[in-house]
Parts: structure tokens; C-alpha cells; sequence
């Protein structure tokens, strides 16, 4: 154990004097061919890890999280349409039941209108009857009064006849008139 | 047991044509086919609607979205960043992981051990924390300006603006140019202070598992690989933080001006 130190000691002060011979730089092992050999090696490493793993690991993710953010946009606007569709359903009904009641008092009034109107054309047909019925029963009892007025002018020129005719007491004057009367009858 | 103390430098292996290939690189490829293979499942894979592995994997993005967002303050700026933030983390967490796997220091190669840590070479670190630093200020100068940009650094419009101001202006900005000295100054040290951290942490994690793992090769060494679990979760957050703080300063505008 304690060779292999020594031995290690040895290769140290070995580096040490290799150090101060040959510079710092090569000491510690920079080499301009080296060197640029690992340039390119960690550019190429940068390159595969870039170009076969991040960029499309990040384009995949970047795609996914524009899906989710596109999908969740969606569902706001389904939403706010949905809203705005039972919105606009919900003014149109109402509109629709204002419509309907303006045609309810459109309707009811015209019947009104229709109804006045027609008691008021039948009221005058009414008294247009009426007036109707009252001149015919003025014009028959007007030829009532004047068949019995007729009648009469001609019961009394007959009963006058008969008086004349015949002499006449009391109570053939009461007979006569009684069948004269009777007669009429 | 035979003491393996890992060496400042990576051990050349062997050669391709005139390159060295490393233990890091070795390790480095490794996170790269690992990398790859993730990279084709997914991409074949991949649904709106989610597996366990997308969803797991999605899961932790998230998670780490939301630490991100907490330093730019905007999700827009954290996806703008990504690439550059993203790759950082998960090729450090990986690579400080992988440094745990069985065989790291015992497998080896002549004298030297097939896998080592990918950032316990400091190459590999200096280059992701000049990556680091430099995009900042490419995202800063596309972002704000070139002129609002480059002004932080070097105030010679503000300067010039306070020569008609008076010797107290004069003064203030002679002092903001000094000030624009020393930001250039610390610009540097953010690749130091980055490079070195990150390098530092790993390889005294992965001297002390060796020393750990001679001293006793069972059980004892398992709490310090838990640990270095931990650490290499700590080191990737922490380097990929401090990029995003410097992504974050650079692209915001500074005091006093309008958008």
C-alpha cells in the first residue's frame, strides 16, 4: 500500500517536472489538436441531443399544450355561444309571448269593436221592426176604425131605415136595436 | 491492489491517421452512441399521445424548464437558449455518469485505461465553456446590438458623449472604460472558472474513487459512487445554470436603456 503511494508520489512529482518542461498547458493536457477534436465532438453531441431528441420532444410538447389551450378556448366559446343561444331563445320567447299578447288585446278589441257594432246594427234593425210594426198596427187599426166607422154608417142607416119603416113603440125599439146588434155579431 | 492515480492529461490510446484518440474521447463517443440510439427511438417513437419513455423523458424536461425559467424569467428566452443549455446539461450529466460505469480505470490498454470521465480532460471542458461564453455574446450581439452590445465592454460612445458633459462625466467615463477592462477581463476568467470547475470536481471525484477503490475494491467504494452520482447531477446543473445566467446578462439590455 504504502509502495503504491510512494509510487503515486512519484508519477505527481514526475507530472511536476513534466510541467515545468513542457509548460502549464500541456501539463494539465491541453492540446490544440485535442482540443478541437472535442470542439467537434460536443458540437455533434449538441447536434444529436438537438436535432433527434429536445427539438422534437419540445415540438411534440408545444403542439400538445397549443391542443389543450385550442380545446379549452373552444369549450369557452361553446359555452359563451350556448349562453348566448339561450339568451337570444329566451328573448325570442319572450318576444313571442308579447307578440301573442299584443295579438290577444288586437283580438279581444276587434271582437269589442265587432260586437258593438253588430249590437248596434241589430238595435237599429230592432227599432226599424218596430217602427215597422208600429205603422202597420196604426195603418190596420186605422182600417179597423174605418170598416167599423163604415159598419156603423151603415147599422145606423139601416136601423134608421127600419124605424122608418115600421111604428115603433118602446119595446120594438129595444128589439130592433137588439137584433140590429145582433146581427152585427 | 495496485494505485492507479489518473494522470492531469487524458492518455492517448491510439492513433487515427495523425489524431490521438483519447480515454475521454473514448467516452465521449460512447455518450454520443448512447446519444444517437436515444435520439432514433424517440424520433420513431414520438406520439401526441405519449409512452413511458416520451413521458418520462417529458416529464423531466418540464422539471427542468421550470429551473431554467426561474434564471431567464421567460419561457420564450428558455426555448430560445435550449439548444445551447440543453445540450450542455444532458452531455455532462451523461458523461459524469458514464465515469461510474464498471471497467472505468480497471479495463485498460497497454498501461493506460480504456474509459476515463469525459470531463476530466480539460479540453473537452475548455471547449463546452468556450462554447458557452461565446454564444452568449453571439446571442447578445443579435439580441441587443451590436453597438449596445460591444459597449458593455469598450464605453468609447460614452466617452465621447461625456466629452460635451463636462469633467465629472469626463471622469465617469473614464472610469467606465477601466470598468470595460475589467468586464473584458472577466469574460475570460467565465471560460477559466467554468472549464477548470467542471474538471476539477470530476477528476478529484475520479482520483478519489481509485484511491477509494485500492484501499478496498468492495462495498466501501459504493457511498462514493453514490456521491459522484450526485456531483456529476450538481456539476452539470451548476455549469448549465452559469450558461444560462451569461445567455441571460448578455441578451438584456443594460441600464438606462429603452426598448
Amino acid at each position: 500500500m504504502f509502495i503504491d503511494i510512494a509510487h503515486a508520489s512519484e508519477i505527481t512529482g514526475k507530472t511536476a517536472e513534466a510541467a515545468a518542461e513542457t509548460g502549464v498547458l500541456a501539463s494539465l493536457g491541453i492540446n490544440s489538436t485535442l482540443f478541437i477534436f472535442q470542439l467537434i465532438n460536443f458540437a455533434l453531441v449538441a447536434l444529436i441531443l438537438w436535432f433527434l431528441i429536445l427539438k422534437p420532444l419540445t415540438k411534440k410538447m408545444s403542439e400538445r399544450q397549443k391542443m389543450i389551450d385550442d380545446s379549452i378556448e373552444n369549450a369557452r366559446k361553446i359555452e359563451t355561444n350556448l349562453g348566448m343561444s339561450e339568451k337570444k331563445y329566451q328573448e325570442k320567447i319572450d318576444q313571442a309571448k308579447v307578440d301573442a299578447n299584443k295579438v290577444l288585446e288586437k283580438a279581444q278589441a276587434e271582437a269589442l269593436q265587432n260586437a258593438e257594432l253588430l249590437k248596434e246594427k241589430t238595435r237599429k234593425e230592432i227599432e226599424q221592426l218596430v217602427e215597422q210594426a208600429r205603422k202597420n198596427i196604426k195603418t190596420e187599426r186605422d182600417q179597423s176604425l174605418d170598416e167599423i166607422k163604415e159598419q156603423t154608417a151603415n147599422l145606423i142607416v139601416a136601423a134608421a131605415e127600419k124605424i122608418l119603416g115600421t111604428k115603433i113603440d118602446a119595446a120594438a125599439d129595444n128589439k130592433i136595436i137588439d137584433e140590429a146588434v145582433k146581427s152585427l155579431k | 491492489m495496485e494505485l492507479h492515480i489518473p494522470t492531469l492529461a487524458p492518455e492517448v490510446l491510439f492513433h487515427i491517421g495523425k489524431l490521438p484518440v483519447t480515454n475521454t474521447i473514448i467516452n465521449t463517443w460512447l455518450a454520443i452512441v448512447f446519444f444517437l440510439i436515444l435520439g432514433f427511438i424517440i424520433r420513431s417513437n414520438i406520439k401526441l399521445k405519449p409512452g413511458k419513455t416520451q413521458n418520462f423523458l417529458e416529464y423531466f424536461l418540464e422539471k427542468l424548464f421550470v429551473y431554467f425559467d426561474q434564471v431567464t424569467g421567460d419561457r420564450k428566452k428558455t426555448m430560445r437558449f435550449l439548444p445551447i443549455t440543453g445540450s450542455i446539461f444532458f452531455f455532462i450529466l451523461l458523461s459524469n455518469w458514464l465515469g461510474l460505469l464498471p471497467g472505468t480505470g480497471s479495463i485498460t490498454v497497454g498501461e493506460s485505461p480504456l474509459l476515463r470521465p469525459a470531463n476530466t480532460d480539460l479540453n473537452l471542458t475548455v471547449a463546452m465553456a468556450l462554447v458557452s461564453v461565446v454564444s452568449s455574446h453571439l446571442f447578445g450581439l443579435f439580441t441587443v446590438g451590436i453597438f449596445t452590445h460591444l459597449n458593455k465592454f469598450i464605453q468609447i460612445g460614452t466617452f465621447v458623449k461625456s466629452l460635451t458633459k463636462g469633467p465629472v462625466a469626463i471622469f465617469t467615463a473614464v472610469v467606465e472604460l477601466v470598468v470595460g477592462v475589467i468586464e473584458i477581463i472577466s469574460e475570460m476568467a467565465k471560460v477559466l472558472s467554468l472549464s477548470l470547475r467542471l474538471f476539477g470536481n470530476i477528476f478529484a471525484g475520479e482520483v478519489l474513487i481509485s484511491v477509494i477503490s485500492s484501499i478496498a475494491a468492495a462495498l466501501v467504494p459504493a457511498p462514493f459512487m453514490l456521491l459522484e452520482l450526485l456531483v456529476g447531477l450538481i456539476q452539470a446543473s451548476v455549469f448549465t445554470m452559469l450558461t444560462l445566467v451569461y445567455l441571460t446578462v448578455m441578451t438584456t439590455k443594460p441600464h438606462g436603456q429603452k426598448h
